[in-house]
């Protein structure tokens, strides 16, 4: 059992993205208990590749290739987590794109960043329309609403999400992103946290979720 | 003198054949991937035009009889107009022009040295420091006007810009069709009225495509206004190699070929014989700091090779430079002079462009100063040198004779003033005593001195208060509250 854990966390490390949906198969009918699975095997894995992008010895695909790899076995592992119980995560992060605005790179590296820090991350893409924002806030009970923009004229798109979503909810926090944001705007649309790049933001997160 | 800079020396990076096989693949990719159109106009006009539309996923495959018939129809030599027709630049596939870059958010106060959003007076002063740069040939907008209403920040950056070079001015900001209308309106009034624009455009529009093989629908919708209305347009892919492209450049090439070809499909398809640019800026994401790699010598080598493409379409071509460093001075200087090597050293017709760092984000008005010098030295690499009687000067070898010199012959004086040497404003050649003398300034403070002069110095015509009235009454008109419901997307 130990040996099924062990080999899921070196296939995340490995970058198996073609395999490791068999590797969770099998473990399920060996009887592996899926939470561990996925926390002592997938998260620890990630964790490694993680720290390995920090410090410079692997490049960005290989991350990404680790969380895709992580995420094929999740496809296999949670449905397989008894009613009731949950897996333990960093948080539930809900992230998109703003309305009229398709940059998606920066926004797609925060979340492989955040997934590969343990934060379970709902992607709504790109040209997320603010009311969209609020519904899928609502529904996923994210922890935190994070939002991306690349352009001066659709920043204030954010504040249009912020303003009714704080209104609802004191608990649900706001991080905002995206090349021509600064901390003092953030502050200024009442965002909880901001950040210049993908690293720091699960910095962010961390500190938001504690 | 023709405006511009002269080419006369020309590398090659892709041989005929490799062309050919860039645009057979592209072809391929076009008809069995095809391209999303998020438009539902454009979707239409292909539809009708026999391409594979698939309404649920928006996906369109294009044939290439299509594709070709496009090409044909093509303008190969266009000519983007100044206000002051000494600044006209005639795309004719033999000068290169630099263009200013563009639409940064962020400007570092010249001074105070503070960074902060950047404002409407630095589209004024960042104008006329291009206006007045010998080696800056087409303006653009540097940033952002964000201290102007949300809904009216492009309009006030274009009045801004109008009033402060005779350059011509391109802008990207038609992203709507609403965009699009004010802005063609406000081209309107700067050339005197639409017949006036349509013979002399003094603006135009740069267009992105959506990497990869994607096409917004704003984006497409307001193309297809601009095009009817006579508003010379480029389309510009900009696949990152390795992350919206393949890692190798070609691939990401074919990427962004595929794009640039469709949305010229589209536009020619809608207002046959439109003046379309062919645009391209691959520059590499950096797999360790997650930061676009413009300014990279990949980022050059894609402009010059789509370049080459270009020109292989008989079109002109309008491609990438940037730089990632921080602040003017060495990295910039590193970046910028690799970035405007490569494509001018290819060929390019039209550069976008210089003056902004931290890749086309953030303004430092003596960057503009900088690169202008950086652009003079590359323009007397790629001059060209021949061999006739004049340069062989075997008269005046014979007239010096053995063991004498040439300072005092009319040949050396008349081949100063021709520009044979480059004479250098920012490089500092003096010797070490008189530099230190004159305290020991850096480039970048000679840079700022001479921006310094430039602000107090020159001066620009605005317009007369009669098309300045015009230009307030569009914006006014365009002024809308920020959520007033118009979305872009089908
Ligand atoms: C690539 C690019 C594109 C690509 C995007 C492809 C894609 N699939 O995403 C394409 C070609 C489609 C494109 C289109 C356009 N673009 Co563009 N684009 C860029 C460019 C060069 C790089 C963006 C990028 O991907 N960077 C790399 C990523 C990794 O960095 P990032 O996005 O900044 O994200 C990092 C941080 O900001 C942060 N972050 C990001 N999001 C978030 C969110 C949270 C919550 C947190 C905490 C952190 C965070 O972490 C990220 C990772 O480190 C920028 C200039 C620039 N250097 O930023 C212009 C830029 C953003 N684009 C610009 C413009 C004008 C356009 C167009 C309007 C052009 C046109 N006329 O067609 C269209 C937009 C259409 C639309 N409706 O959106 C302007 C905006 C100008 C302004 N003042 O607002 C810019 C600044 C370029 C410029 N100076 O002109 N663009």
């Amino acid at each position: 059992m130990a040996d099924a854990v062990a080999r899921l966390k070196e296939a995340v490390m490995n970058y198996e993205m073609e395999t490791i949906a068999d590797l969770a198969k099998q473990a399920l009918k060996d009887g592996v208990d899926p939470l561990v699975a996925i926390e002592k095997g997938l998260a620890e894995g990630i964790k490694t590749v993680g720290e390995k992008f920090g410090r410079g010895e692997i490049f960005l695909p290989e991350l990404v290739m680790g969380a895709e790899a992580m995420k094929a076995a999740l496809a296999v592992l949670e449905p397989a987590v008894p009613k009731g119980k949950h897996r333990s995560t960093a948080g539930k992060v809900l992230i998109g794109t703003v309305q009229d605005d398709i940059h998606e790179i920066g926004k797609n590296l925060v979340s492989t960043m955040l997934a590969s820090n343990g934060f379970e991350v709902v992607d709504l893409g790109v040209n997320v329309s603010g009311s969209d924002f609020l519904k899928k806030a609502d529904e996923q009970k994210a922890n935190i609403v994070a939002m991306s923009a690349l352009m001066t004229t659709t920043m204030p798109r954010m504040a249009e999400v912020i303003t009714p979503l704080k209104k609802k909810s004191k608990a649900v926090k706001v991080m905002v992103g995206g090349a021509p944001v600064t901390d003092t705007y953030a502050k200024e649309i009442g965002a909880d946290g901001y950040s210049g790049d993908a690293s720091s933001a699960v910095e962010v997160a961390k500190r938001l979720v504690r | 003198m023709a405006y511009g800079i002269k080419r006369g020396v020309r590398f090659q990076i892709l041989s005929e054949s490799d062309l050919d096989r860039i645009h057979w693949g592209t072809l391929h990719v076009l008809e069995k991937v095809g391209v999303q159109v998020d438009s539902v106009a454009c979707r239409k006009l292909l539809k009708d035009n026999g391409c594979d539309v698939d309404e649920k996923t928006r996906i369109v495959r294009v044939p290439s009889h299509l594709v070709e018939w496009a090409l044909e129809k093509k303008k190969s030599s266009i000519t983007l107009a100044g206000r002051n027709p000494k600044y006209d630049a005639k795309l004719d596939l033999n000068h290169s022009y630099m263009t200013a870059n563009g639409n940064g958010a962020v400007a570092v106060d010249f001074e105070t040295g503070k960074r902060r959003p950047s404002m409407k007076k630095d589209v004024v002063n960042s104008s006329r420091i291009i206006d007045y740069l010998q080696n800056v040939h087409i303006h653009w907008p540097m940033v952002s006007s964000t201290d102007q209403h949300p809904s009216t920040m492009h309009l006030h950056d274009l009045d801004a810009s109008m009033n402060n070079t005779e350059k011509h001015i391109m802008y990207e900001t038609g992203v709507t069709i609403s965009d699009a209308k004010s802005l063609t309106e406000m081209g309107y009034i700067a050339a005197g009225g639409e017949k006036e624009f349509r013979q002399r455009p003094v603006q135009s529009c740069l267009q992105c495509t959506y990497a990869p093989l994607q096409h917004d629908a704003g984006v497409m919708d307001a193309s297809l206004y601009f095009a009817e209305m006579g508003v010379p347009l480029v389309f510009f892919g900009m696949p990152q190699p390795g992350a919206t492209g393949p890692a190798t450049l070609v691939g990401s090439l074919v990427v962004g070929n595929a794009e640039v070809l469709s949305a010229l499909t589209m536009t020619q398809l809608h207002a046959p014989g439109a003046a379309v640019i062919y645009g391209m800026g691959n520059a590499p994401l950096d797999m360790r700091t997650t930061i676009r790699a413009g300014g990279s010598p990949e980022h050059a080598l894609s402009s010059a090779m789509a370049t080459e493409l270009a020109h292989h379409y008989g079109m002109p071509s309008c491609v990438g430079v940037s730089a990632t460093a921080k602040q003017p001075g060495d990295q910039a200087i590193l970046e910028y002079y690799t970035g405007c090597a490569g494509p001018l050293l290819a060929g390019a017709d039209l550069m976008c462009g210089i003056g902004l760092l931290e890749d086309s984000s953030c303004l430092f008005y003596e960057q503009i100063v900088i690169d202008n010098e950086i652009v003079g030295v590359i323009s007397r690499l790629i001059r060209g040198e021949w061999a006739d009687d004049v340069t062989l000067a075997l008269d005046v070898i014979e007239k010096v004779g053995v063991g004498k010199n040439y300072l005092a012959q009319k040949h050396t004086v008349q081949h100063l003033r021709s520009g044979d040497h480059f004479m250098p404003e920012l490089i500092d050649r003096r010797s070490f005593d008189s530099w230190s003398a004159d305290g020991s300034k850096s480039l970048v403070d000679k840079a700022r001195d001479k921006t310094k002069w430039i602000l107090a110095n020159h001066k620009v015509p605005a317009l007369d208060s009669d098309t300045q009235a015009k230009v307030n009454a569009v914006i006014e008109k365009a002024k809308k509250p920020m959520w007033g419901g118009e979305t872009k997307r089908a």
